[in-house]
């Protein structure tokens, strides 16, 4: 298969599938390199982009997916509101941005800085599929460890957990981490 | 200082306290404990009040401040740099203002992200499994009624629009009548084909009065319906 056979197909793909589509699964189908699969598959971003198109090829972690564009939204959401549009709320959001940075995280630690009970938000961020269960702390009683999932990555828009942007830490606030350890 | 009493939902006791400190323009390293507890108190105060929900947590940060205020007081012989009693819960609020602060940034992020919308998943897997369990998923009376029109079409027996005239006459089959039939034929047979029920008779009144009895068996949950497919047979079971 040379590029522009795999480019063709990528994008059959993705339009059939809808969800975004690991490139696992593309390269097991295709049976090509995985990195011929990359090279394609940016290549078709950038014709999308150029092209002025009406759709996006989002990557986000090594899922791609297909996408209406964010300049036709007005027209698009006049046919489709999806269910999530109406976003996170603000108890939501604070927990995941905790979850997104300290992760791998527990529970208990989620509340101490959050300062109250987190257990329902965090237990329906794990429904909306933005956060699971990465792990379970060697410690009495195994509590489970929260991190970041790839539906987080698409949600925000981001191609990778290395894109958040770094923590506004003050010059003088650096006792975070020496306090986590008295805490323990 | 007064407090201003504001009905927002607090997120939790560091949220209003954070918002005491915004509201005061109090400076977060150098917090005058005294002013700070008494509003905190007050306005834990309103929410009784109120009827608010006092969680625990908001009542263990009145006690936080207290204590640190009693710290305060007590005077200190030791050296200098000993820690100030306030350190911990600074810490603790500056933390909590980071991940506000963050929070925000993913609510911009958020919000571009919606614009771009992606397709709703489509059910395109192909199982054999699957596909057994479709055959027999119960139809609805539309089918049936479709299924119906067709047959009266394949024999012409479509009322004629050019001349609504009628002829009246006497039932031959009654839809109790029918209903007998159609229970006698899946007594015989587990599984029959509708178009087989109707070759019994190709008499327009029959045809009228077995959809009518089917209809009615379906209604009393003696008899199911089943299409394997769009437009497919349809076929009559005994329950």
């Amino acid at each position: 298969m040379d590029k522009s056979e795999i480019k063709s197909a990528v994008e059959s793909m993705l339009f059939i599938w809808g969800d975004s589509l690991d490139i696992k699964d593309i390269v097991e189908i295709l049976e090509v390199e995985k990195k011929r699969v990359e090279e394609a598959v940016d290549a078709l971003i950038l014709d999308y982009e150029n092209q002025d198109r009406g759709i996006v090829l989002k990557k986000f972690g090594e899922s791609y997916q297909l996408k209406t564009k964010d300049k036709n939204y007005k027209y698009v959401s006049t046919l489709y509101k999806p269910n999530t549009h109406r976003g996170l709320s603000d108890a939501a959001m604070e927990t995941l941005s905790i979850i997104a940075y300290k992760q791998p995280i527990t529970k208990i630690e989620i509340e101490q800085i959050r300062g109250i009970k987190s257990s329902y938000i965090i237990n329906a961020l794990k429904d909306k599929g933005l956060i699971e269960v990465v792990d379970r702390l060697d410690k009495p009683g195994n509590p489970m460890l929260y991190g970041t999932s790839m539906d987080f990555l698409s949600y925000f828009g981001l191609k990778s957990i290395d894109e958040l942007p770094k923590l506004p830490y003050d010059k003088d606030f650096d006792i975070l981490d020496e306090k986590d350890e008295k805490n323990e | 200082m007064e407090y201003v009493v504001n009905l927002n939902k607090f997120q939790g006791p560091f949220d209003l306290l954070f918002q005491l400190i915004e509201d005061n323009e109090i400076d977060i390293y150098d917090i005058p404990i005294s002013e700070v507890t008494q509003q905190y108190l007050g306005y834990l105060d309103q929410m009784v009040e109120y009827n608010m929900d006092l969680t625990s947590e908001f009542i263990l940060m009145a006690s936080t401040l207290i204590e640190i205020k009693s710290k305060m007081l007590l005077p200190s012989f030791k050296e200098k740099d000993e820690e100030d009693p306030r350190d911990n819960l600074v810490n603790r609020l500056l933390e909590y203002k980071l991940f506000k602060e963050v929070s925000e940034d993913f609510k911009d992020k958020e919000r571009a992200e919606l614009k771009f919308i992606p397709k709703p998943k489509e059910e395109i897997e192909y199982d054999e499994k699957l596909n057994e369990q479709v055959l027999f998923e119960e139809i609805n009376v539309y089918d049936l009624m479709n299924s119906i029109n067709s047959l009266l079409k394949r024999r012409k027996l479509e009322i004629n629009r050019e001349s609504p005239t009628f002829k009246f006459r006497e039932d031959h089959y009654s839809v109790n009548k029918c209903i007998k039939i159609v229970k006698n034929i899946l007594k015989e047979k587990n599984k029959v084909n509708l178009i087989d029920v109707f070759k019994i008779d190709f008499n327009k009144g029959f045809i009228i009065a077995i959809f009518l009895s089917i209809l009615e068996l379906s209604r009393e949950k003696n008899v199911k319906i089943l299409q394997d497919n769009l437009f497919g047979e349809i076929y009559l079971m005994s329950v």
